[in-house]
């Protein structure tokens, strides 16, 4: 619209929009630049990764740092507790927010306002608020420094329930009265009626927790103690607690636990946009 | 008319009555019941009981190591506000850094959305730069910033030494931490914001802006009377949300400077989780954390008061 503006005027429009776009690169440079000397370092040899003043492009670029990271480091059982967390959180979540959303939208019953209502007021308490707390109850539980620990307490989400009531409540009470009509169980009409039309609010709710589970640092800094239970961002720092001089093993480990999420980033990069936007009614 | 109305609600009273207690409203009700109590069970597990613990353990002095934990009934707060520097700090850093980072951020991503609005070329392109470290781990991000900040053989330095400038140990010196981790904090979570704010800029429609250059209104008057006040709820929006996250801020301070030095980089939840798993005091850190409580829900409340008289126009 501006564009068409600056267009209609001669001489000025090209100009403007050049800058526009120059300002913008600029802007990306500074963006990207650590991240691209967090990935050249991850090719130094140590010794270059300390050098004063400082190597930009690596001379002789090596492989050497991935090859420590990933014969000195138990790694691949790191990326695997971090696969399992996430996607086990990601899937529940997914089930106990399309089903508690098509309730609090399609049913009634007593007290469901009530309990609406307490759902929402969980979105105003932060986490850090109860850390304490769930800590000592997940020790009750036994399910301390287990990947248990990371699962289980992320199992339901108020706001997965309130965006899914959301979607669902756009599905015609006709719709689901016919199904019953024709003898469908309570449970056929949510797991083959509701569930499939829900599939976008599905895959920016999916994305979002999947996010968040898989960079999520201050629970298992807390619940986790053994190595080989770590997930990766606590795994990446307490690896950079040991070898915290070794500039060019932290930076090719993390290359390796940011790379999955940014490849996943870069195909459905659509969905992560309504995620973001979406999450931002969050609260 | 009053009369239809009225009899016309209570037909539909006598109907839904009818319907509730028609075949199927119990397998119904089993459904709800079935379905629903595991789900509330684990909200209650996780969410309710939690925050009644937190406020239940702030007036006890209680450690897991110690069998005898004593009701003290205020002196967890008391302590905390006259005897705790360390989270009186922790306290001024939070504020500071919320004060300044929370602009810094607005300033910063509102011009980038409206350039990102008005280019056709290139704009997913820059839209996924701008948005790549929001999606990266705060620990690598962290981590990143800890080389290119680094005194000896950090990026920073280096370039200010090629400058002529002097180099400096910006994560050492306490004038200058916070505002490092500022930096490092504002550049990782950019992205966010600019999203929210594209989105709110497509809500406008064109004509209006068309309108008002047929009035010959220049870009900076339609920016001002046009985009500004059209993006307010937006931008309210993202103040808020950028403030309650900010005043969580955790990730850069545990991982970059353990709040140090000389707690210049303490913040509230850092000194929570100093005092609840280093120190084990967990009555102490619960008493922290409903102080926290309390400051974000002031947070949201007036954030309620502002958007319910925005809402008029």
């Amino acid at each position: 619209m501006a564009i068409a503006a600056t267009k209609t005027r001669a001489g000025r429009p090209r100009a403007g929009t050049m800058l526009l776009y120059a300002a913008l690169s600029a802007g990306a440079l500074l963006m990207a630049t650590p991240l691209l000397m967090m990935l050249l370092t991850s090719f130094k040899t140590p010794a270059e990764a300390l050098r004063m003043p400082p190597v930009i492009i690596p001379a002789q670029p090596t492989l050497d740092a991935y090859r420590t990271v990933l014969t000195r480091a138990p790694f691949f059982t790191w990326f695997r507790n971090s696969v399992i967390v996430s996607v086990s959180v990601t899937a529940l979540i997914l089930f106990t927010s399309s089903l508690g959303g098509y309730i609090f939208a399609k049913f009634s019953f007593p007290g469901k306002n009530l309990l609406f209502t307490l759902l929402l007021a969980t979105l105003m308490v932060p986490f850090p608020v109860i850390l304490v707390p769930i800590y000592l109850i997940v020790n009750k539980l036994g399910m301390l420094n287990s990947l248990l620990a990371l699962i289980v307490p992320s199992m339901v989400s108020a706001f997965g329930i309130f965006l899914m009531r959301q979607f669902v409540a756009a599905i015609p009470d006709d719709l689901i009265d016919a199904a019953r009509l024709d003898g469908a169980s309570e449970w056929t009409i949510f797991w083959q009626l509701i569930r499939p039309q829900l599939g976008p609010a599905m895959a920016t709710l999916g994305i979002f927790t999947f996010m968040s589970s898989w960079n999520d640092y201050l629970w298992p800094l807390v619940a986790i103690n053994d190595q080989d239970k770590m997930t990766l961002p606590l795994a990446l720092s307490f690896f950079n607690t040991a070898h915290s001089t070794r500039y060019d093993l932290v930076m090719a480990a993390s290359v390796l636990v940011i790379l999955p999420i940014i490849v996943v980033f870069l195909f459905f990069q659509r969905h992560f946009i309504n995620a973001m936007v979406l999450s931002g009614v969050k609260g | 008319m009053s009369t239809v109305t009225s009899s016309e609600t209570a037909g539909g009273r006598a109907a839904r009555q009818r319907r509730s207690r028609a075949p199927g409203h119990a397998a119904r009700m089993r459904f709800v019941a079935l379905a629903l109590t595991p789900i509330m069970l684990l909200f209650f597990i996780f969410s309710f009981l939690p925050i009644g613990v937190s406020i239940f353990l702030s007036f006890y002095r209680y450690s897991p190591l110690d069998m005898n934990a004593p009701f003290i009934g205020l002196r967890n707060y008391i302590f905390a506000f006259t005897k705790d520097p360390a989270f009186q700090a922790s306290l001024e850093n939070t504020i500071k850094y919320v004060l300044i980072a929370v602009p810094l951020n607005i300033v910063l991503t509102l011009p980038i959305a409206l350039a990102l609005n008005r280019i056709k070329r290139l704009k997913p392109f820059f839209r996924a730069i701008y948005f790549m470290p929001a999606i990266t781990s705060l620990v690598a991000v962290a981590l990143i910033w800890l080389y290119l900040l680094d005194p000896q053989s950090g990026m920073v330095n280096g370039l200010l030494n090629s400058l002529g400038l002097p180099r400096r140990a910006w994560l050492g010196e306490p004038e200058t931490a916070l505002y490092a981790l500022i930096v490092v904090a504002v550049w990782q979570d950019m992205g966010y914001n600019v999203i929210v704010f594209l989105a709110g800029l497509q809500t406008i429609p064109d004509t209006f802006y068309e309108a008002a250059m047929v009035d010959g209104a220049n870009g900076w008057q339609r920016f001002r009377h046009i985009t500004l006040p059209l993006l307010s709820r937006t931008t309210l929006f993202v103040t808020v949300l950028t403030t309650i996250s900010y005043m969580q801020v955790f990730i850069p301070m545990q991982v970059m400077t353990h709040g140090g030095p000389l707690n210049s980089t303490r913040t509230i939840v850092l000194h929570v989780w100093d005092q609840a798993f280093q120190y084990l005091k967990m009555g102490y850190a619960s008493a922290l954390s409903v102080v926290l409580m309390l400051m974000l829900l002031v947070i949201t409340l007036i954030q309620f008061r502002f958007l319910r008289t925005n809402w008029e126009y």
